[in-house]
């Protein structure tokens, strides 16, 4: 069943960029796909126009049938997104505050949220941190808590924008490990990266932009050995003939 | 002015006293529309109370930000261009001119002078005390209680901007301080014309702020922002009662004296 469909997406920005170029795309529920691409390929603004952050000049974005357009709460319901850049994502006064801030925009009474928050937290290995001021977190933290912030709100598909970008190793390992989970426990996931590395061995599905068009669409292993001519890294393994080779078990 | 120490403060965990600071001091047990209630009024007292007042309600304050681990030393840091804003109030109220158009400064004058200062800083340090000892959201939903009665007022979308303000407000202090660092580690300190030196650190300084209130402003509506969102459970204990019951006992000395 598809989760996200676009069609012949276009999107320009004010200055009269070119950002999106005839993105034609469907996710299936509870696949596992990670886009990548260079720096400025689009894959940040294709993940706002899942999110209803924002709208195409032409072309059409569906979530769950409904067309984000029309109706972009419903749009950021079902589909949760954990940006970049961890701290312009807290807003909370607290880690309590911060993963509450949702559904607390969805209104559901003050008991249900406390247990969403709960869950969340314990989702993302950070149950005990609820009185914390978020911007005293560690990095991978407060990426966990980005991602907390959205699962409390119980959405379908996570989009990830560069999830480990400015973490060192243990932080990404926990952080991949808790995006694993999610997928797991059915959890539509969709990743944007310029670095295959660290997750291309759990992905089920690669999708590769440049200069805003969708220029691959495959299987991982089908498609990561010529990968280099879009400006994107291939694996160390795979450079080592190794074949794809996962960061975590 | 842009050059005045910082002391190890890198980080945005560390960005500012101001902004609420977790904690279970006095103040922060009390239900924030008492401590709104009790700025208000110990506000106005402060306006018009004369020296004696001014040091108790100067102890008061003391000892409260003392048992809310607020650092004293790091605030005045924090509002230095506030004492700037001072010192020139102090200088316009105590400096007045003789009949030769020269200078003057009175014992009364300058007295009078620091009194104003003294008013105006502790309204402000009562505004920290709150920010730093009340959550955003408490402070937000304290005002849509006591906004409802008003006519012709929309209590969310007023107490929303009030919000964000205190909410931003750490935020472009942090941002502030990592501009002039910037400008420090460029050698702007060898650009002697202060003028200069200011309006590009305010150029750049919005320019941050704005992408920063964008970044939040996608970020909310990521996760479905609306005005008419579950607020927090406020209730009044006996730590309200006895708090507002020193309050007004701290205002009758306004009186009295």
């Amino acid at each position: 069943m598809s989760i996200i469909q676009t069609s012949q997406l276009c999107h320009r920005f004010s200055d009269g960029t070119q950002s999106l170029s005839d993105v034609s795309l469907t996710f299936k529920e509870g696949e596992f796909t990670v886009i990548a691409g260079a720096n400025g390929s689009g894959k940040t603004t294709l993940l706002r126009h899942f999110n209803g952050l924002l709208f195409p000049e032409s072309g059409s974005v569906s979530v769950c049938g409904i067309s984000v357009k029309k109706d972009p709460q419903a749009a950021r319901r079902h589909v949760g997104m954990v940006f970049q850049d961890s701290d312009s994502q807290i807003i909370g006064d607290t880690v309590y505050d911060d993963v509450a801030f949702g559904p607390e925009n969805l209104r559901l009474e003050r008991s249900l949220i406390d247990q969403r928050v709960t869950q969340a937290l314990s989702d993302v290995n950070l149950a005990g941190f609820e009185e914390k001021k978020p911007h005293n977190l560690s990095g991978g933290e407060k990426r966990r808590l980005g991602i907390a912030g959205v699962l409390s709100m119980a959405p379908r598909v996570l989009l990830m924008d560069e999830p480990f970008s400015n973490l060192d190793y243990p932080a990404t390992c926990t952080v991949l490990s808790q995006v694993l989970k999610l997928h797991q426990a059915g959890h539509t996931i969709i990743i944007t990266t310029h670095d295959l590395e660290k997750v291309i061995a759990h992905a089920q599905r690669l999708i590769v932009m440049e200069k805003g068009c969708v220029v691959q669409d495959g299987r991982p292993e089908e498609l990561v050995a010529d990968i280099e001519q879009y400006g994107i890294r291939p694996p160390c393994s795979v450079q080592l003939g190794k074949g794809i080779q996962a960061w975590v078990n | 002015m842009l050059c005045s120490t910082r002391q190890g403060n890198s980080s945005m965990g560390e960005l500012s006293v101001i902004g609420f600071k977790p904690g279970s001091s006095p103040l922060h047990q009390l239900d924030p529309r008492t401590k709104q209630l009790l700025l208000m009024v110990l506000s106005v007292a402060i306006l018009w109370g004369d020296v004696p007042f001014l040091v108790i309600i100067s102890i008061v304050l003391l000892s409260l930000s003392h048992l809310a681990h607020l650092r004293i030393h790091r605030l005045f840091l924090e509002i230095r261009y506030f004492l700037f804003f001072l010192l020139f109030v102090f200088v316009v109220r105590a400096v007045s001119f003789n009949d030769q158009w020269l200078p003057v400064i009175t014992v009364d004058g300058a007295q009078e002078a620091m009194t104003i200062c003294w008013r105006l800083l502790l309204v402000v340090f009562m505004g920290v005390l709150l920010m730093s000892t009340t959550r955003t959201a408490d402070i937000r939903a304290a005002l849509i209680w006591g906004m409802k009665p008003l006519p012709f007022v929309n209590e969310r979308i007023t107490a929303t901007m009030v919000g964000l303000v205190v909410r931003l407000l750490p935020l472009i202090l942090f941002q502030a301080s990592e501009i002039g660092d910037a400008m420090r580690a460029r050698g702007i300190e060898r650009r002697k014309n202060p003028f200069i030196r200011l309006t590009i650190f305010t150029i750049t300084l919005f320019r941050g702020v704005f992408l920063r209130a964008d970044a939040l402003v996608d970020s909310m509506q990521a996760r479905c922002y609306s005005e008419y969102r579950t607020l927090p459970e406020l209730s009044f204990s006996w730590n309200d009662t006895i708090a507002a019951g020193v309050g007004m006992l701290v205002l009758l000395t306004a009186f009295i004296s």
